[in-house]
């Protein structure tokens, strides 16, 4: 039974975790298209913020201004 | 159920910047509470933005780097998302794909910049910059609430000392000194180099930027803020002293003001009817005065859009105000896609943030090379709003057509178009009126008004008249004219003719389908093309309503027989009606029978000439008897009468007609004068064998035959200078103008004349009077002749008749065998013949008395002709008196007749 239930249980999570992935790879694909060089890492983790509930737009800005840094520090060491 | 799901946010955020930055964990300490404090410091609830917007948005970018195919492929991946329901805001995913999504065509503008950016944000101690924390809305990040980077600058008090370029100088050619990280700048920076930074900072500035900046001010080392968003400021953010306005806030102030809506900081001020800038910002007067020149755009605008929006409530403004406030209305939507435009400009720096350059960013200056056109357009439309209040209908488009009198082709062009917006009600109207005769004006905006109480009869002189101020300048009076007959006569023939041939019949002609193009008819080729086509239709119609009244109710035969029977042209008709008349008119007026004078008529008419008339004719001849006054015969109240009905009418108007009885009423008085004489003429012929043996009597009836000689010479020249001098020839000038005429106006016009010249030259108008009472003495003298030869006549006959009986008596008494004649009786006849030769020398003197006395009012007629104005009459004078027996008798008539042959009046 418990087997049976975990069955179910692992074909949901199987399900569901196939459509995570399509999901995933679809927003990899836009975001390819959008030239955001995010990649697929980044972007999951992203995701995940969101779906908790912070401020996009927040959230967008720190990424742009971590990049930034990124930059201004790939600059000083050059 | 995964592992990953259930980090917190923040391990979550610190595994994001070890990503991003590429480093370990321990490292990105710093970044890290720099992005928690970002993150947390904009902690606002999540606005429930439209999915669906951001995916379009997104496709609009793509398609504006022109990646048409990765556009469907977006929409093909996005709608897959959409199927999918795995994630909960798909909307915040998108937006942050958005936000970070690249143009590969820009260069990406990654200077140092950043790191000032960097560098200023990041505090060397986490906790430390005051400012920081007291301002987080100084923070460039936020996308909507971008603070005003002067406000900030002038309110932060640069704590870390280095010197940061200004907003503008993103990308510029001289890239600013490289700013150090904080850690080592603060300590080694000091102050002077902090000057030096700050200087070459400015420096680079204004090389770079092309636009002023309101945003530099002068103060010692303050840095001015990061940013992002250079000129992007937004109106808000005055927090604290004096207000700083930027260029940025200007324009956004500047695109409101376009469309007349007061902004921030420019406002319209009603007393002075111009914008104005608050007085208390702090503006260069650069600024200030480009700021001004760009608000006339505004206000000008509002100019129109008033007089619009006052016109569309009008009512009575009528078809042609109304075309005029739709060619405005067009204009002014021109005007409102270029402002959508710079609006779209605007926002689209909004939104993409820091990835604009500074080339296509919106400025003053550009405003004003951008607007400079339109400002043109908008002056042009304001000038003829105000050359145009107050105004409609026809007297709108002669205003606008005013304006296209100039030089300038622009204005011209753009004044032309408007005009033939303007003057297509004006040109349908016409033809409207022209070819159908129909007139639909509510507004009384065309130039033919109609009086709806006038009735069919006097439809022709009275129903339609010109409303002058109505007719547009590039119509001449001419045309006006000629159009106005053309629909007159179109309704003449629709209602008094009942002739209902629709009009393409009459004008075998072509209406034009496109009215617009008939407008640019009108304007270019003046000459030809419009005036072509009015006179063609006046032309035709006109030819058309002249064959109807001559065919269908023979105008002229009428005229022709008014000349007949009105003023005496049928001689015999009218030599045997007074023979006719002659023992009925001697009676008193008031016994007089209108029937019986008709039935007279009729029997004259039978027996004359006037029969083969046609009977339409004489059936309008009719007797009238005029008002009796007492004492008067029937001579005096008698008179013919012609009816005229219809259409005819038009022509023989009821003044017509009593001037018509007026000069029959004339022709008849000389013509019963001739007819008198030659009674006494035929009286003389008559008796005068019978009185040759009365010897006594030949002295009277010398007289007599000498006075009556004398009359009938006069009446003789005063007949024919009535026949040939005025009837004819007056007659003959209009009957050629009749065949000559164009249309009924003419025909009108040409009869009137014929009747003023009768008038006048019969001595029957104002100016003539004495003359025409001199001449009514003289009638009266010649009525008294015959009233004396009468009882001349009668006397003489009667001893005449005595005598012969007395002879007979006598005869008779011999052959019975008596005396012939007793004494008595002899007695009694010698005492007969004694009384009546006694009774001769009364006579003579009363013919002598009466021949004075005629001679005396002949010579005042002749004195009073040699004075008159008319030439013709002064020439009678010299016929009447061809042998100047009067002149030898009368001194005044001897004088000199001057060099103009006429004598003053005054002697």
């Amino acid at each position: 039974m418990a087997s049976g239930r975990g069955s179910w249980a692992s074909v949901l999570v199987a399900a569901n975790l196939n459509a995570v992935r399509e999901t995933m790879d679809v927003l990899f694909e836009i975001s390819r298209i959008l030239n955001t060089c995010l990649d697929m890492e980044t972007l999951s983790i992203c995701v995940r913020l969101y779906e908790q509930g912070i401020n996009p737009k927040a959230l967008s800005s720190g990424i742009k201004e971590l990049r930034k840094v990124t930059e201004a520090l790939k600059a000083l060491k050059m | 159920m995964a592992t990953p799901d259930q980090k917190s946010p923040n391990v979550l955020l610190q595994n994001l910047c070890c990503r991003i930055l590429g480093r370990s964990e321990a490292d990105v300490a710093q970044q890290f509470q720099f992005a928690v404090r970002v993150i947390g410091s904009n902690f606002a609830p999540t606005v429930e933005r439209d999915e669906f917007l951001v995916a379009e948005k997104i496709k609009k970018e793509l398609i504006r780097q022109r990646r048409e195919a990765d556009a469907a492929l977006f929409s093909e991946l996005h709608r897959k998302l959409h199927s999918q329901g795995v994630l909960k805001n798909k909307w915040s995913i998108l937006y942050l794909l958005l936000n970070l999504s690249e143009d590969p065509r820009r260069q990406a503008n990654k200077v140092s910049n950043y790191a000032t950016l960097f560098a200023q944000a990041l505090p060397r101690d986490a906790h430390s910059t005051p400012y920081y924390y007291a301002r987080p809305q100084t923070l460039p990040l936020n996308y909507q609430d971008r603070g005003t980077q002067a406000v900030q600058s002038s309110g932060s008090l640069g704590s870390s000392g280095i010197s940061s370029i200004s907003m503008c100088a993103l990308g510029g050619p001289a890239p600013p000194p490289q700013p150090l990280l904080p850690g080592q700048s603060h300590q080694t920076l000091g102050v002077g180099d902090c000057l030096r930074q700050q200087l070459g900072s400015r420096l680079a500035w204004t090389l770079t930027a092309n636009q002023p900046s309101s945003q530099t001010p002068p103060s010692k080392g303050t840095p001015n803020a990061v940013s992002r968003s250079m000129t992007r400021s937004r109106r808000e953010g005055e927090t604290g002293g004096a207000v700083e306005i930027t260029e940025a806030a200007l324009v956004r102030d500047i695109l409101y003001v376009f469309q007349g809506i007061d902004g921030k900081n420019i406002k319209m001020s009603n007393a002075e009817n111009c914008y104005k800038v608050e007085g208390k910002a702090n503006l260069s007067k650069s600024l200030r005065d480009t700021a001004v020149r760009l608000a006339e755009l505004g206000w000008l605008h509002n100019k129109i859009r008033k007089y619009t929006d006052q016109r569309s409530l009008d009512r009575s403004f009528g078809l042609v105000g109304q075309s005029f406030c739709a060619a405005l209305h067009q204009e002014l939507k021109e005007y409102y896609r270029l402002l959508s435009v710079l609006h779209s400009q605007l926002q689209l720096e909004d939104d993409q943030g820091v990835n604009l350059g500074l080339e296509s960013s919106l400025t003053l200056r550009r405003l004003l090379v951008w607007t400079y056109d339109p400002k043109i357009r908008l002056k042009t439309l304001a000038a003829l709003v105000d050359h145009c209040q107050g105004r409609k209908g026809g007297e709108l488009a002669s205003a606008v057509h005013a304006y296209t009198r100039t030089g300038d082709p622009y204005m011209r062009s753009l004044v032309q178009h408007i005009l033939s917006l303007v003057s297509h009600p004006v040109l349908s109207f016409l033809y409207r009126w022209i070819y159908d005769g129909e007139l639909e004006d509510t507004y009384h905006e065309f130039f033919v008004a109609s009086d709806p109480t006038v009735k069919t009869d006097r439809l022709w002189h009275d129903k339609y008249t010109l409303r002058k101020s109505m007719i547009p300048s590039f119509m001449t009076m001419d045309q006006s004219r000629k159009v106005l007959l053309i629909g007159k006569s179109i309704n003449f023939l629709h209602q008094v003719c009942h002739d209902q041939t629709p009009t393409t019949k009459m004008i075998a002609v072509t209406k034009s389908a496109e009215p617009p193009q008939d407008a640019a008819d009108l304007f270019t080729d003046l000459e030809n093309a419009f005036q072509g086509k009015i006179d063609a239709a006046y032309f035709e119609t006109s030819k058309y309503l002249l064959d109807v009244l001559n065919k269908k109710y023979s105008l002229l035969d009428h005229m022709q027989a008014m000349r007949r029977y009105l003023l005496l042209g049928q001689g015999d008709f009218i030599r045997h009606l007074m023979d006719l008349l002659k023992p009925e008119l001697v009676r008193p007026a008031t016994t007089l029978y209108q029937h019986n004078l008709t039935g007279i008529l009729e029997t004259a008419v039978r027996a004359t000439n006037a029969q083969f008339d046609s009977p339409e004719i004489l059936r309008r001849l009719d007797v009238r008897l005029l008002e009796v006054s007492p004492g008067d015969t029937g001579w005096d109240v008698f008179s013919l009468d012609y009816h005229v009905d219809g259409p005819i009418a038009t022509v023989f108007t009821r003044e017509c007609m009593s001037h018509y009885l007026r000069v029959f009423n004339f022709l008849w008085r000389a013509k019963r004068m001739e007819y008198i004489l030659t009674d006494i003429r035929k009286g003389h012929m008559c008796n005068a064998k019978l009185l040759r043996n009365m010897p006594e009597l030949s002295g009277v009836l010398h007289q007599c035959h000498i006075l009556a000689s004398e009359m009938v010479h006069f009446i003789h020249q005063m007949q024919y200078y009535i026949t040939f001098e005025v009837l004819e020839c007056s007659w003959d000038e209009l009957w050629n103008r009749v065949q000559q005429a164009q249309d009924l106006d003419h025909i009108i016009a040409a009869h009137e004349a014929f009747l003023d010249t009768i008038t006048s030259r019969c001595l029957l108008d104002s100016g003539s009077r004495v003359l025409l009472n001199q001449l009514r003495a003289v009638f009266d003298q010649i009525i008294e002749l015959q009233n004396a030869q009468d009882a001349i006549y009668r006397a003489a006959l009667e001893e005449l008749q005595r005598r012969l009986q007395f002879e007979e008596k006598k005869k008779q008494h011999e052959i019975e065998g008596q005396w012939g004649v007793t004494a008595a009786e002899e007695e009694e006849e010698n005492r007969r013949i004694r009384e009546f030769q006694e009774s001769i020398p009364k006579m003579c003197s009363q013919l002598q008395i009466l021949t004075h006395f005629y001679q005396g009012i002949v010579q005042q007629f002749l004195v009073l002709l040699t004075t008159s104005s008319d030439e013709s009459l002064r020439f009678l004078s010299f016929r009447l008196d061809f042998n100047e027996h009067y002149k030898a008798r009368e001194p005044r008539l001897r004088v000199s007749l001057g060099t103009r042959g006429r004598r003053s009046a005054h002697m």
